[in-house]
């Protein structure tokens, strides 16, 4: 089986003050597949993710050394607005923009860039976003008005949808369903499975079942390195490491 | 564990008084506002007509007249007080919520708080020292600038406030689009703070249209129509003044109607204040 990278890690180092937090990690993400990042609280998943695309830079305590190369370009020396703009993110806990519309916070990522659209083009780009995620039907009665009166479920879809709307390569989710019930768990783990066709998804995972269900590959850290890496078969079924093992059926979480 | 009855309904006694208290204490404060607003619309309501609204003040000796010039001044003075005391306040408010590491934070958080506690004349003061002194007159923009300076520190507060209430998460959703900063502050954290620096503005110009202290030492007052802020002019608070302390019937009735008028303005502001953060 032959796959394509899209992202590829290099002797990344992350440090907050005197704590390294990813240690010497390399990995590369294959294109068009769901990788789930796995591991127990503290153990650095979300801050490698959130150094894809460069939301470590909020917060300058945080010291990023190695290499994450996109294509020809190393991710860690780029603008990071242009990398946010190849590389989505959708955080825990929905966050949709209380002060836009439904309609104005799919298109927020042109609003705040400043990119112009005709009013076919933005009428366009929200239909076809809120498809894909399953909202239209859910919203479309009502898409001029504010975000926030949606379930917690559709607010998640929106910010997917938001995310989407960029055309990012690379979609990156942070424990997208951690603050949601079973039932948009289901819908969102659904949308991720249809979505991987048109883009690269790295999520971050807590549970075990949720990555066993939607991801090809998983990565399994641990206290900041990386433990094991291999499909989500081979991971679950024949696991190498011991810890990975013990992780699996919830020695420890 | 044992409960003595007897110390129960002690307990349950004093509880009851202390609750009592309370709603007394509560029902007394609206003593005084009803009387207030009693006597003043009792006086002020017979005058409170379309003349007031339409009509320069009338000389001594004849009846009728309004308080057209003071009306005019009031909202041209406190519209320019608006206009600089609100952009200003806000950038202030988001320098205080955004950069709590910034040197100069602390000293900028004392400035404000310290602005807000000094006594209404002494803005009136040092505008008259700033800007009637060195050009010579009396002027409406030195009003506007003593009454800015008063409302300032509410705008700045209310903004540093209400940023202070926006979940983190907004701001990285907004940079993980690929935002930058000013983009991030202007559409997504200010539009998101709307209702609370609103009602912010809203006490601001409540405080600021009812100020008399200051206006004498720079508006100065003008027996004339006036729409040049570069000249002394008229406004409500300093028609009251002069008139309620003149020994004329017909001027006293107008000084009554200005009070209500005011009254009215500021329950007006407070109540719109109130439901727009709701």
């Amino acid at each position: 089986m032959t796959n394509e990278t899209i992202l590829s890690i290099e002797k990344l180092n992350i440090s907050v003050k005197k704590n390294k937090i990813i240690k010497n990690l390399s990995l590369s993400f294959y294109k068009n597949k769901v990788t789930a990042i796995m591991g127990p609280s503290g153990c650095g998943k979300t801050t490698l993710i959130r150094s894809l695309n460069r939301m470590h830079d909020l917060d300058k305590s945080f010291k990023v050394k190695g290499n994450i190369s996109f294509g020809n370009t190393n991710l860690l020396k780029a603008d990071p607005i242009l990398v946010r703009q190849q590389i989505g993110m959708v955080f825990q806990r929905p966050n949709p923009f209380p002060n836009m519309s439904i309609y104005e916070n799919v298109l927020a990522g042109y609003i705040l860039n400043g990119i112009k659209l005709s009013k076919e083009e933005k009428d366009n780009i929200v239909d076809i976003n809120l498809k894909k995620v399953g909202l239209y039907d859910e919203v479309s009665d009502n898409i001029h008005r504010k975000g926030s009166h949606l379930s917690g479920g559709q607010q998640q879809r929106l910010c997917i949808a938001r995310t989407l709307a960029m055309k990012p390569k690379v979609l990156l989710l942070d424990e997208p369903t951690s603050a949601l019930d079973p039932k948009a768990t289901t819908r969102i783990e659904n949308l991720i499975n249809e979505l991987k066709n048109e883009v690269s998804i790295i999520m971050v995972t807590h549970n075990i079942e949720q990555a066993s269900r939607v991801s090809d590959y998983t990565a399994f850290l641990y206290l900041g390195d990386l433990i094991e890496y291999d499909t989500t078969e081979t991971i679950f079924t024949v696991p190498k490491d011991k810890r990975t093992e013990e992780y699996l059926s919830r020695k420890y979480g | 564990m044992k409960l003595n009855k007897t110390n129960l309904e002690k307990r349950l006694l004093k509880n009851k008084i202390f609750y009592e208290t309370i709603k007394i204490f509560s029902y007394a404060l609206l003593i005084p506002l009803a009387l207030i607003l009693f006597y003043i619309i009792k006086n002020g309501i017979a005058y409170l007509n379309l003349d007031f609204f339409i009509k320069m003040p009338a000389p001594v000796g004849e009846t009728g007249g309004g308080a057209l010039s003071a009306i005019i001044g009031s909202f041209l003075i406190v519209g320019l007080s608006g206009l600089i005391a609100i952009p200003l306040g806000m950038l202030i408010g988001v320098f205080l919520a955004e950069f709590k590491e910034h040197k100069i934070n602390n000293l900028t958080r004392l400035a404000v708080e310290t602005l807000q506690g000094i006594p209404s004349i002494i803005y009136g003061i040092v505008a008259y020292a700033w800007f009637v002194m060195p050009f010579g007159k009396f002027s409406g923009i030195s009003a506007s600038i003593a009454l800015a300076l008063m409302m300032l520190p509410m705008v700045a507060k209310a903004t540093e406030e209400s940023l202070k209430m926006i979940p983190y998460t907004l701001k990285e959703a907004s940079y993980a689009l690929g935002a930058n900063y000013y983009t991030t502050i202007k559409k997504v954290i200010l539009p998101s703070c709307q209702k609370g620096i609103t009602s912010g503005v809203l006490i601001g110009i409540s405080r600021i249209l009812g100020e008399t202290a200051p206006l004498l030492f720079t508006a100065f007052g003008n027996a004339f129509l006036n729409f040049n802020m570069a000249k002394p002019i008229n406004a409500l608070p300093l028609l009251i003044y002069n008139y309620a302390s003149s020994p004329y019937q017909e001027w006293h009735q107008i000084a009554w109607a200005s009070s209500l008028f005011l009254i009215i303005i500021v329950l007006g502001l407070s109540i719109i204040s109130k439901n727009v953060i709701k």
